[in-house]
């Protein structure tokens, strides 16, 4: 055994450092995935398909009969809100109209937001602990680039492009502890920033930092992309109010962000590859 | 004394094996959530390999796990997985070797050894990049190893296996 480690330990241990290092540089200077990292990737998606397939297969049959009498009420309350979400449209129609009209008179420019969707299939969540990532089925031949940005079936923020390969993409969600937004709070303004918290990723919820001294909080306001910067699109929402919190030293006050989406149950996913945004 | 074909057999069926089980895995337990943590399967076939298979062999398996792991997983930094599986396998196999012999103690041992080496390397990292607390990541890893050790009921009989039907 010693023999084994004067003569080949440090030689193993040399080999191990080198790839790491290689993996390490390759992944620091390359915009989209390095040859073997884009071979794995390709070569385990229908592996990755196949495992997601089957456990959301079970997971739904789970479901099934354990949801029913949740979607009774959930149906009975989804149809007040529906009503009053009418309501609220009918007169949203009325004020866009007047809008138009005030910004003819002072000759503003029309507000738009367009954006390049593609749509994507999850096939895996992060089996690390240590990370909140999930795999998509869509990569650079759909034109998916590192740093675009992905939302739900709902439009609510799910995370950011983060690597790139030929049919694969991995998605870096907002709970993540590397995860940072220019953000704003949707009432007032605000410009804050959401970051990803580790002891908060477990819950599945992030962490809202530089809070401006006056800024009054309110549980369930919502937090919204600022867009500032130019590299995502704004007013995408991020999550609401959780509740807030004085950090360890008492001196600042930080909010609990509840994101608007279940993680787990997420299947499907629209990648914004390209927005323009007048406001 | 195993010839170079006996090797490529033995190891074809190691990897085969450990391919199948990670997919058998992620079929069925990936998902499920306990204590509020994930199981996490690679750093069991590293050790349990590493303590049945000399040296050489543990450590070059340790390293190719790694390797293929930080390839297709997403970890705390790119590399954590080749470096933690890699001195992992080194270590385990000389506790293999020195310390305990090999079987059911020896694997578990040194799957606590590889879980300790890898979780030291997450927190390191969530420490320097995120300030993240240490009591925190602390219990993190506890429970991640405490829920993910049971698997080597299963794991470590099937890889005895290929051990003693290619080695023996």
């Amino acid at each position: 055994m010693k023999k084994f480690f004067s003569r080949h330990g440090v030689s193993i241990l040399a080999a191990a450092a080198v790839i790491a290092v290689g993996l390490s540089v390759l992944t620091y200077f390359s915009s989209t995935s390095t040859f073997l990292h884009n071979a794995a990737g390709v070569l385990s998606s229908p592996f990755r398909a196949a495992a997601e397939s089957v456990g959301g297969w079970f997971e739904d049959k789970q479901r099934y009969y354990r949801d029913y009498s949740d979607l009774l009420a959930e149906v009975k309350a989804l149809r007040e809100e529906v009503a009053e979400l009418r309501a609220n449209a009918r007169q949203a129609e009325s004020d866009r109209e007047e809008n138009a009209l005030f910004r003819r008179l002072i000759g503003l420019r029309e507000q738009r937001r367009d954006f390049v969707f593609e749509s994507a299939k999850v096939l895996e969540r992060s089996s690390s602990n240590w990370t909140r990532t999930l795999t998509l089925n869509r990569g650079t031949s759909h034109g998916v680039a590192a740093r675009n940005v992905v939302v739900s079936s709902e439009g609510y923020l799910v995370g950011v492009v983060t690597d790139v390969g030929l049919n694969w993409c991995t998605v870096q969600t907002i709970t993540d502890t590397d995860t940072e937004l220019g953000a704003l709070l949707f009432r007032t303004g605000d410009v804050v920033v959401a970051e990803g918290d580790f002891a908060l990723m477990g819950e599945d919820r992030l962490k809202l930092s530089y809070l401006p001294v006056d800024t009054a909080l309110l549980v369930g306001d919502y937090i919204v992309t600022s867009g500032l910067g130019g590299y995502y699109p704004s007013n995408l929402v991020i999550g609401t109010v959780e509740s807030v919190e004085a950090d360890d030293n008492g001196l600042a006050q930080y909010a609990v962000l509840a994101p608007m989406l279940d993680f787990d149950d997420l299947t499907e996913v629209f990648v914004i590859k390209a927005f323009d945004i007048v406001e | 004394m195993l010839t170079r074909r006996d090797l490529f057999i033995k190891w074809s069926a190691y990897g085969l094996t450990s391919l199948a089980l990670t997919f058998l895995f992620a079929l069925t337990l990936r998902d499920v959530e306990l204590l509020g943590a994930h199981m996490f399967f690679p750093p069991l076939l590293v050790a349990v390999v590493a303590s049945l298979e000399d040296p050489r062999s543990g450590v070059s398996f340790g390293l190719v796990c790694g390797v293929l792991c930080d390839l297709t997983t997403a970890g705390t930094f790119p590399c954590v997985y080749t470096l933690a599986f890699t001195l992992a396998a080194l270590l385990g196999a000389a506790l293999a070797q020195s310390v305990l012999q090999p079987g059911a103690l020896c694997s578990a041992a040194v799957t606590l050894l590889t879980f300790l080496i890898l979780d030291a390397l997450n927190m390191l990292a969530l420490f320097i990049t995120a300030r993240a607390p240490l009591g925190a990541m602390a219990s993190l890893a506890l429970r991640e190893a405490l829920i993910s050790c049971p698997l080597l009921l299963i794991v470590h009989p099937v890889l005895r296996h290929v051990h003693d039907r290619f080695t023996l």
